[in-house]
């Protein structure tokens, strides 16, 4: 029996928004209901691809592939074991994230679930696409509905927020899309067939110098979805303004996609170009992570200390991936994940207290763990994981980032573990100020420890930190050989550049200046 | 077929307006809306003998008139806009006070220019097709009679076009002087061989491009667009939009598109329109940015859009400015419907104040709206988004990369103008009370046909790339 998976997890959520469209507004439970048992089912439909992933195997699993446009533009599916953990945190998050907004999204909610169960189409999709153009659609697909919620249900600078994001984002992916273009003519120049596969570009070697223009305009791309130093100022904005599930959903798959991007198009494309700008890109890296750190320890809102935090850590997955061996790019890899987790929770854990107290000022807390025990608890797990305290999955990832860091540049290992200390302080500072001391604001008497629904979704995050930071051992299994063959096509095109392209007739040379800018 | 029957369709159209013209004296106030189902009438019998004549490729009157599959193609689309327009024009006018049937008769006349424009390779047909068109288009720009815009509009319009008729009319007589034809493939030839008389030809050649440029709203002959598309009547507005500018860039790519390869001045007048292609696409874009009056925005988004289309005629790439025009037609139709749907009687909501809260108001209109802004901003999956891939990757393959990085950052100004109605409509509390008259049935049924052709051209544009794939075949 052959069930289309990847499809079915990717369109299943735009039925569901589609068939949203036509239920009467005022039925709260009917749309939550129906909203989030689909989000539940397409996560169980895509544990199935946990199982049925073969880790050894060449190559792309699950793959659909059909004709669409023609031209080279065909529906091409297929998961490798970077980004089948990346949708499955993606399936994870959703339930979670439309659990969490049962109280806080109070009105529009119709409109509001029908662009939660859009974006979740859009995410699967960019994590799946093998063709170039469907990766840009759902790419571009992901903006309008994450568009809409900051804008609709953000805070008080919501527009400016998510124009910024939008216009931002767009910069980037509009730039890349030229490149796409030019791709998309050498490779018809060079071989006579139309093909936006992306296999198929592994193939092809272009001139350095053209490298270098098609290199920056992904990069921008992606580092502005990262985002990296110095193209950040976009998401402590859209953080602060958006929704808490939007800022869950941003923090822990959106962001995602960026370095994603990385592994998967920018750094195997252009290997010679990579070379030449690795160290700048690592540099940048390093200042994202010693400047988000410490723009988080002066943040006086929670959530952009968060957000700030998100650049931190984002900088060090960045990092490990430039080291362009197998334990960085691991490393970088799970990492990902468990930024997904520690971050989205203590979004999560954030939202639960702005539910309550309707501020995230952290001077307004102080003394919560003695009013709301359960919940302190929650929060510190979610903390700890953030910071890598051994045990949790935080220490895991960033343990593996660190060994291949040391092993790429000593030097930069010796910076970026820097992350850790300055995360054990802003966290641990803020946790010591909103959760202990005595309680100066008496408001804060008011407020109701976790209820019920508040746990269920909070507690499978919990487990799978401990999970993932006692046995790693079913994560790594299945990342590992992808990103080994991954890095081993980056390094080995490299090699074969500097060893005269015209020896190695599987890959095709694109000869100097035939970008044809006229 | 003979000569005479391949006038029919054509026939039928000039017919069907006078007759409309004649029925008008007749008809009382309340029965205008006969005149429409009287025009959409010769509309269908026009497509359906249009039809007939698909991949016969035929030319008749001394190849004055040729129906080959670009016409038809063209034609179709034309015949598709007008319908439109005259559905979502038919409530219009009686709410505004423009109940004419004089709108009915117009548009057909000005469908018949349109028709006559593509379906010819003769400069000098394709002159009286302008002018059919253009004169028809003035009256109806002044519709509203008692609004002083309205007035103003077709003053302007009327002005200005035919400053830019009597540059094409004089760079015709020159280029007559000097190539002794006028046919396209004519001038072509004569281009190729070299002509004694270059400055002359150039001159003329260059007029002729001109008056076409006025025509179609190209930066820097594009002063007149803005105020006549803000004072005309909502679907005569969607109505100029579509109609001349398709006409006009299918015109332009016909000549110019052979001529790239001439040889002949071909060099310096690619640089040329390359610089307008870029500032068109850039200045649109920027001074869209300013306006606070949505018809005038979309009036610059139309220019803007002239950018790309010129981009396509610059790469010589048919295919996608067909995509272009028909995704252009769907969309900028629907976003036209949809500012005809926020009206009351005797009312229009223009500005963009009025748009606030107006998503959450009336939810469907909203939702549909927002669909046509984010086609025109390019966000996939929409037919926005393919059109201008088509249109960038054929500019590319002709190394027109400097071009494309320019016309993509003018639409990522575009986003913010587009982005920032879907604002109003969806993250502002309403300011002013807005009452907009929601019976209006044949509006949304071509707001519904319209999104849908959005869609369908964004995701399975596949039977239009076909027929479209046939026209181009022809068009060279």
């Amino acid at each position: 029996m052959n069930i289309p998976i990847l499809s079915l997890i990717t369109f299943l959520p735009l039925a569901g928004a589609l068939l949203l469209i036509f239920l009467p507004k005022e039925n709260k439970n009917l749309l939550y209901g129906i909203a989030l048992s689909l989000a539940v089912v397409v996560f169980l439909v895509s544990l199935s691809l946990y199982f049925g992933f073969d880790a050894q195997a060449d190559g792309p699993q699950f793959v659909e592939k059909t004709g669409w446009l023609g031209f080279g533009i065909q529906y091409h599916l297929g998961i490798d074991g970077i980004s089948l953990f990346l949708v499955l945190l993606t399936t994870l998050l959703m339930p979670i994230a439309l659990l969490s907004s049962w109280s806080y999204i109070q009105d529009r909610i119709k409109v509001y679930l029908i662009f939660m169960l859009i974006l979740e189409t859009g995410i699967i999709g960019v994590f799946i696409s093998l063709n170039m153009f469907l990766f840009y659609v759902f790419w571009e697909a992901t903006l309008i509905p994450m568009y809409f919620l900051i804008g609709i249900w953000g805070g008080k600078r919501r527009i400016y927020a998510t124009m910024k994001f939008v216009l931002f984002t767009m910069l980037g992916s509009l730039l890349m899309l030229v490149a796409i273009f030019v791709l998309y003519h050498l490779y018809y120049k060079a071989t006579g067939t139309y093909s936006l596969n992306i296999f198929d570009y592994y193939q092809m070697l272009l001139d350095p110098k053209l490298q270098t223009w098609l290199f920056l305009a992904f990069a921008l791309a992606f580092a502005i979805k990262v985002p990296m130093f110095p193209f950040h100022t976009w998401l402590p904005d859209a953080h602060v303004e958006a929704p808490t599930a939007g800022s869950v959903i941003l923090a822990a798959v959106l962001l995602k996609m960026g370095a994603y991007g990385f592994i998967r198009f920018a750094l195997p494309l252009f290997p010679n170009a990579v070379e030449t700008f690795l160290p700048v890109l690592s540099v940048l890296a390093i200042i994202g992570i010693i400047y988000g750190g410490l723009m988080a320890l002066i943040q006086k809102d929670i959530k952009s200390l968060v957000a700030y935090s998100s650049v931190s850590h984002m900088g060090l997955i960045m990092l490990a991936l430039f080291s362009l061996n197998v334990e960085g790019a691991t490393g970088a890899i799970y990492q990902m994940l468990n930024h997904g987790l520690s971050t989205g929770m203590l979004f999560l854990v954030v939202g639960i207290l702005y539910e309550r107290s309707h501020t995230r000022l952290i001077k307004d807390f102080g003394g919560l763990s003695k009013q709301m025990p359960v919940f302190s608890a929650f929060f510190l797990v979610a903390l700890l994981s953030s910071a890598g305290l051994p045990g949790l999955n935080g220490f895991v990832g960033e343990i593996t980032c660190f060994f291949g860091i040391f092993a790429a540049n000593k030097t930069f290992a010796i910076l970026s573990v820097s992350t850790v200390i300055l995360a054990a302080a802003y966290l641990l500072w803020m946790f010591e100020r909103v959760m202990h001391g005595p309680i100066t604001n008496e408001k804060i008497l008011s407020y109701k420890d976790v209820n019920k629904r508040e746990i269920v979704y909070l507690v499978p995050i919990v487990v799978l930190m401990f999970w993932m930071g006692l046995y790693p051992q079913p994560f790594l299994r299945k990342i590992e050989p992808s990103v080994a063959r991954a890095i081993a096509g980056i390094k080995s095109a490299t090699k074969v550049f500097v060893q005269k392209p015209e020896s190695v007739p599987a890959k095709f040379k694109i000869p100097e200046g035939s970008a044809g800018i006229r | 077929m003979n000569s005479f029957g391949a006038t029919v369709p054509l026939l039928l159209i000039v017919g069907g307006a006078l007759l409309v013209f004649l029925l008008e004296a007749f008809l009382k106030k309340e029965n205008k809306n006969y005149l429409a189902y009287v025009s959409l009438f010769a509309l269908i019998g026009c497509g359906i003998l249009s039809a007939k004549a698909w991949n016969a490729g035929r030319s008749y009157f001394d190849g004055m008139l040729r129906l080959d599959n670009p016409a038809l193609f063209l034609t179709f689309l034309f015949l598709i806009a007008v319908a439109f327009v005259i559905l979502i024009g038919m409530k219009y006018i009686s709410m505004q006070d423009a109940n004419h049937g004089e709108f009915y008769g117009l548009l057909l006349l000005a469908l018949s220019g349109l028709m006559i424009m593509v379906s010819s390779t003769n400069l000098i047909v394709i002159f009286l097709g302008l002018e059919v068109l253009s004169v028809s288009s003035y009256a109806l720009a002044g519709l509203k009679r008692k609004d002083d815009k309205s007035s103003e509009s077709a003053i302007k319009y009327f002005l200005m076009g035919s400053f830019a008729s009597a540059f094409l009319v004089f760079g015709m007589a020159i280029l007559f002087g000097t190539a002794q034809t006028l046919d396209i493939s004519g001038l072509i030839a004569f281009f190729k061989t070299g002509p004694d008389n270059q400055v002359l030809s150039l001159v003329g050649f260059g007029l002729v491009l001109v008056g076409l440029a006025f025509k179609i709203a190209i930066v820097p002959f594009h002063m007149w667009a803005p105020d006549v598309y803000e004072g005309a009547p909502t679907p005569v507005t969607a109505f100029f939009s579509v109609g001349p500018k398709a006409a006009g860039f299918a015109v332009l790519i016909r000549l110019l598109a052979p001529y790239w390869n001439a040889g002949f001045g071909s060099a310096k007048l690619f640089a040329f329109l390359w610089a307008l292609a870029a500032l068109t696409t850039l200045v649109g874009s920027l001074i869209a940015l300013r306006q606070k009056n949505i018809k005038r925005m979309l009036a610059y988004s139309s220019i803007a859009n002239g950018g790309y289309m010129l981009i396509a005629v610059l790469a010589g790439d048919g295919t996608a400015l067909l995509f272009f025009l028909t995704t252009y037609v769907f969309m900028s139709i629907g976003a036209f419907g949809s500012l005809i749907a926020l009206t009351g009687n005797g009312r229009e909501y223009n500005e963009l104040e009025d748009f606030a809260g107006i998503g959450f108001k009336y939810p469907w209109i909203g939702a549909i709206f927002a669909v046509f802004l984010l086609s025109l901003a390019g966000f996939p999956p929409t037919g926005g988004f393919l059109a201008k891939f088509y249109v960038f990757v054929g500019a590319v393959r002709q190394g027109l990369t400097s071009l494309v990085l320019i016309a993509v950052l003018a639409s990522l100004i575009s986003v913010y103008y587009y982005l920032r109605i879907v604002v109003y409509m969806y993250m502002r509390e309403p300011e002013r009370e807005v009452s907009i008259e929601l019976e209006n049935p044949a509006l949304y049924l071509v707001l519904f046909l319209s999104l849908y052709g959005v869609l369908q051209l964004g995701i399975f544009p596949g039977n239009v790339l076909y027929l479209i794939k046939q026209a181009v075949s022809a068009l060279f």
